[in-house]
């Protein structure tokens, strides 16, 4: 009997590669929002040092530095968000040629390893597939070498938080504001930390 | 079971059915794909959707080498005449796909790229399958609106897409008409509803008159043979088309 195959319906295998895709994606997304509130954070902190004069020299200088950290940081992640991008064409050209191969081997099945044409096909098959799945393991190693580089990053904007912190103490009457400011600092990077950690442990494609 | 059926063959000149399947899920409108071979070379005409590909490659392999296969005949865009498009590339990436030129840029979405699209233009062009000339005769608006029928002088078979379609009960499984007026009341709503104008069907009728054929073969249903051809246009060209109901 050839009538259409149950097992035509592929997507429990390479569904998985665009749901990490998406994974990615969002705690991309929800990292450059953060860099976006740090930015906004350290031109009040700029503002804050300003206004208390001499007490927060340290402490503004702190602040632009962390002004800097944000910038960097938001280019980082649209740099990973170009990576993520890519992949997704690599992703789906993995599923195209995977569904492709899948349904030409359900043919051949049914009409015989004999026809003339089959195992050159297979052939030309399984090698875009490797093409195809090589890309994405060179995309997935880019990624995460650039995760590992901002999370360094990151590590520097979190001695940079811990030393505004200190500054603060300096800070004279405007002292309490000033701890606050660094503590939400501080509160912010370790949320970006956490967000770079699970960004650290997604892998594009399977080991 | 889909099998292909040989309904012409003069020495290396072969037209094959791959007609009527039974064991296909409900869900799947049933098709009807044609395989034009001529010396060397083979033209596989509205090659069927995904679905269906390996019960066509089977049956088609079963008769013929398919790596004879030269070339696709879109007669128009829809999913159940080429979304198995990428299919036959992947077995054979060289293959040309003919289709009109209006589907040029909306058929490289089931696959294939610039290279393997041979567009035709409005008044239709000839086709040549190893020293065979096949023509591909308008049929704009029937019902789509960049559609091409195949017409065969030699073996005197007109391939008609959705023209001439029937939908047929489950259990009427034969390969010709064997009786006119009752298959045509399983044509008579679909071509109401599909077939959307009326001066297209007229110029249709007229064009397909003038040719002499033994075979009307269409994309769905049973084929028309000897006097019923004639019938069959006949009865289109009376019948009010674009209508919902009546």
């Amino acid at each position: 009997m050839n009538a259409p195959e149950r097992n035509l319906h592929f997507t429990s295998t390479n569904s998985g590669e665009l749901a990490r895709i998406v994974r990615v994606n969002e705690e991309i997304k929800a990292i450059v929002a953060t860099a976006f509130r740090i930015n906004l954070m350290a031109l009040n902190a700029i503002f804050l040092a300003k206004r208390a004069g001499n007490a927060a020299l340290g402490f503004g200088v702190l602040s632009n530095e962390l002004r800097r950290f944000a910038q960097d940081l938001t280019r980082h992640m649209a740099s990973l968000r170009d990576m993520t991008s890519g992949s997704v064409g690599s992703v789906t050209g993995v599923v195209q040629q995977q569904r492709n191969s899948a349904i030409l081997a359900a043919a051949i099945r049914l009409s015989g390893d004999g026809v003339p044409g089959v195992r050159e096909a297979r052939k030309r098959g399984a090698t875009r597939l490797a093409e195809q799945q090589a890309k994405l393991r060179t995309l997935d190693m880019r990624l995460r070498a650039s995760v590992e580089e901002t999370q360094q990053l990151v590590e520097l904007g979190g001695v940079l938080a811990r030393s505004a912190k200190i500054e603060a103490a300096y800070g004279g009457g405007f002292s309490p504001a000033l701890m606050q400011v660094s503590t939400d600092f501080a509160e912010v990077i370790a949320q970006i930390k956490r967000s770079l950690e699970i960004l650290g442990k997604e892998r594009l494609v399977k080991d | 079971m889909k099998q292909a059926h040989c309904i012409y063959q003069d020495d290396t000149h072969r037209w094959l059915a791959i007609a009527r399947d039974p064991t296909k899920p409900g869900y799947i409108i049933d098709t009807n794909e044609y395989v034009v071979v001529h010396g060397e070379e083979a033209l596989l005409c509205d090659p069927g959707g995904i679905e269906i590909f390996p019960a066509v490659f089977s049956a088609l392999s079963a008769e013929c080498d398919p790596t004879r296969l030269a070339g696709i005949f879109a007669s128009h865009q829809d999913p159940d005449i080429i979304s198995s498009l990428a299919l036959w590339l992947e077995f054979k990436p060289d293959l040309k796909c003919y289709t009109s030129w209006l589907w040029q840029s909306f058929l490289p979405h089931f696959g294939g790229q610039d290279s393997t699209f041979v567009t035709i233009p409005d008044p239709g062009m000839t086709i040549r399958l190893g020293g065979l000339e096949l023509q591909a005769i308008p049929a704009h608006y029937l019902h789509s609106s960049g559609n091409f029928h195949l017409y065969d002088p030699k073996a005197k078979i007109l391939f008609s897409g959705d023209v001439g379609a029937a939908l047929l009960p489950p259990d009427h499984n034969e390969l010709y008409v064997e009786d006119f007026s009752r298959h045509i009341r399983h044509a008579e709503g679909f071509h109401k509803r599909w077939m959307g104008s009326d001066r297209a069907k007229r110029d249709w009728c007229e064009r397909v008159s003038r040719l002499d054929i033994d075979m009307m073969v269409p994309q769905h249903g049973a084929i028309y043979q000897g006097a019923d051809v004639q019938r069959f246009i006949n009865w289109f060209a009376a019948l009010e088309v674009g209508v919902l109901r009546g």
